[in-house]
């Protein structure tokens, strides 16, 4: 039997940190349900915990995918501790257990962001002007990798020439947000979170830092009048399901490569 | 970390062999179980049905017929509000799981109570592995290292406030270290818990900030800062004629229903010099 674990970060306060997670793993059920016996959730603050997830899966072969979008402190040290892991394939009671990467380094990532770009332009019209895509992070200065998943899709969107601008904003990390929204030289500024659920950030600060209101906002600005397109999370977004168990797959192939050559 | 006795030798894992157990379980009972709060019999046609335990008799529930609902069901209390414990003591009421088998059952019990039946089953084998409060923080980083600090006294406190069946139904099983136990009562409940969860952690958290705060700021009458900040709190909203909680794991504000009972342990003492508060 085959199993696929999704981990998210989950929260204590609110139900939207999760719900993305839980929409995914039932479109898997639902897409690729002749993939996988079981399609299991589990999270890093709430229940089933990632210490706890693996003794409720039956299988023997388990994908583990988290719903994170960047390398860093969660994929390389919380989830691999939390889920006893010992490195792309461990072998315990009498599972074998793979461990895939996060999401949003992985090749079909801007897709997503594509898709999700999309959907947020069906139906409205783009004024005549220059047109920037801003993929806006969450970043710290406390970690490299967390912007440089950012400036990862970004370049890989730049390569296929689509806008006239493609840019990075952070919300703790330079360049913030606000400054690039600001003096990106565009008429029309298409704004994407590259974040993994709906919260705090996506719903209040950032609206409320850029003075948005709502999914398309017009605005003064020193480089003159912009108007701005406000999409959802991209890890809210239904392609992200497949992007999972693309992630897996790979993550099948690249640990059978390992196994065999080991 | 207690070593768990060496795995039956067929390859059957263990949440196949809880799911199994669960159900015999259930099956054996012709009144039902009780697990946490939920209700569960056998419906005379190879099936279950799941209620809560204070809706037995009830004849009117929304019926579910898909495993998965349960979660809709375990997600929000009766007045809407997120819940982040699944055993806390406050499942809403007014539904019912009809499960066609043991694999639903299995489902819709791990979305009500997540990793319960495999916990429930491991402890009545006697081999579910408990680990300590020690063992679990000296394994925490970024924000929750600090709770490596914690005191014995501080951890203790914690438990009865976070853990009792007041605020959560589970049996506490895991103790401060291999030589100091919970000195509580630790539950009656069917679901064990072996390990602090993270909203155990994260409660410890807060409390290890206020232990910080008793050595460095107290005043001159032995209050701290954020007793003083939750005492003012109470006032004002009492005085308004309502006390609202805040959200259940939403440590840092003072109306907190786990945070105040902490406070009933630790600050009552220091109003009230004379009673201590019955635990």
């Amino acid at each position: 039997m085959k199993a696929l674990v999704i981990v998210g970060h989950g929260s204590h306060l609110n139900e939207d940190s999760s719900l993305p997670v839980y929409e995914h793993a039932a479109r898997i059920r639902e897409c690729f349900g002749d993939e996988y016996d079981e399609v299991v959730e589990c999270f890093w603050k709430e229940e089933p915990s990632m210490r706890h997830v693996l003794d409720t899966v039956e299988s023997e072969e388990v994908c583990v995918v988290p719903a994170f979008i960047s390398e860093g402190y969660f994929t390389q040290q919380v989830i691999p501790r939390e889920l006893g892991l010992a490195g792309p394939v461990t072998h315990r009671g009498g599972k074998t257990i793979r461990y895939a990467g996060p999401l949003g380094t992985f090749e079909g990532m801007p897709e997503v962001i594509l898709e999700r770009v999309e959907d947020l332009l069906r139906g409205k019209e783009v004024p005549p002007g220059r047109t920037a895509l801003v993929l806006l992070g969450h970043g710290t200065d406390l970690n490299k990798s967390s912007g440089g998943v950012i400036y990862l899709n970004a370049g890989r969107i730049r390569e296929r020439g689509l806008y006239d601008v493609v840019a990075e904003g952070f919300l703790d990390q330079e360049p913030e947000i606000g400054e690039v929204v600001e003096n990106v030289e565009a008429e029309n500024v298409i704004l994407i979170p590259v974040f993994i659920a709906e919260g705090w950030h996506t719903r209040e600060t950032i609206p409320e830092d850029l003075g948005l209101t709502g999914e398309v906002t017009v605005k003064d600005t020193a480089t003159g009048e912009k108007t701005i397109f406000y999409g959802a999370p991209v890890g809210t977004h239904p392609s992200m399901a497949a992007l999972i168990a693309a992630r897996a797959r790979e993550t099948e192939r690249e640990t059978e490569v390992v196994q065999s050559a080991g | 970390m207690s070593k768990a006795p060496a795995k039956p030798s067929t390859n059957q894992s263990v949440a196949t062999a809880s799911r199994e157990a669960f159900a015999a379980w259930i099956d054996e009972a012709p009144e039902g179980r009780v697990f946490g709060q939920v209700l569960i019999r056998r419906d005379g046609e190879g099936g279950y049905s799941l209620r809560h335990r204070d809706d037995a008799g009830v004849v009117e529930l929304d019926v579910h017929e898909e495993p998965r609902e349960a979660r809709e069901i375990s997600k929000l209390t009766e007045r809407g509000e997120y819940r982040p414990l699944k055993s806390s003591p406050n499942l809403r009421r007014g539904w019912e799981l009809r499960m066609k088998d043991a694999h639903g059952l299995a489902v819709a019990m791990n979305y009500l109570y997540p990793a319960a039946q495999v916990h429930w089953h491991l402890y009545r084998e006697g081999r579910l592995e408990v680990t300590s409060y020690r063992e679990n923080a000296a394994r925490q980083s970024g924000i929750y290292k600090r709770i490596q600090r914690l005191s014995d006294e501080g951890v203790q406190n914690a438990a009865r406030a976070c853990c009792k069946d007041a605020v959560c139904l589970k049996k506490t099983l895991w103790d401060v270290d291999e030589e100091t136990p919970l000195a509580m009562d630790r539950g009656d409940g069917e679901i064990p818990c072996p390990e602090p969860c993270s909203v155990f952690v994260s409660f410890a958290r807060r409390v290890r900030l206020f232990e910080r705060e008793d050595r460095r700021d107290l005043d001159e009458i032995g209050l701290s800062p954020s007793e003083k900040e939750d005492l003012a709190a109470l006032v004002e909203t009492a005085s308004a004629g309502k006390v609202e909680y805040a959200r259940e794991a939403e440590f840092e504000e003072p109306l907190n229903e786990r945070r105040l009972r902490y406070r009933r342990l630790t600050l009552l003492p220091k109003l009230r010099p004379a009673k201590s508060p019955k635990d």
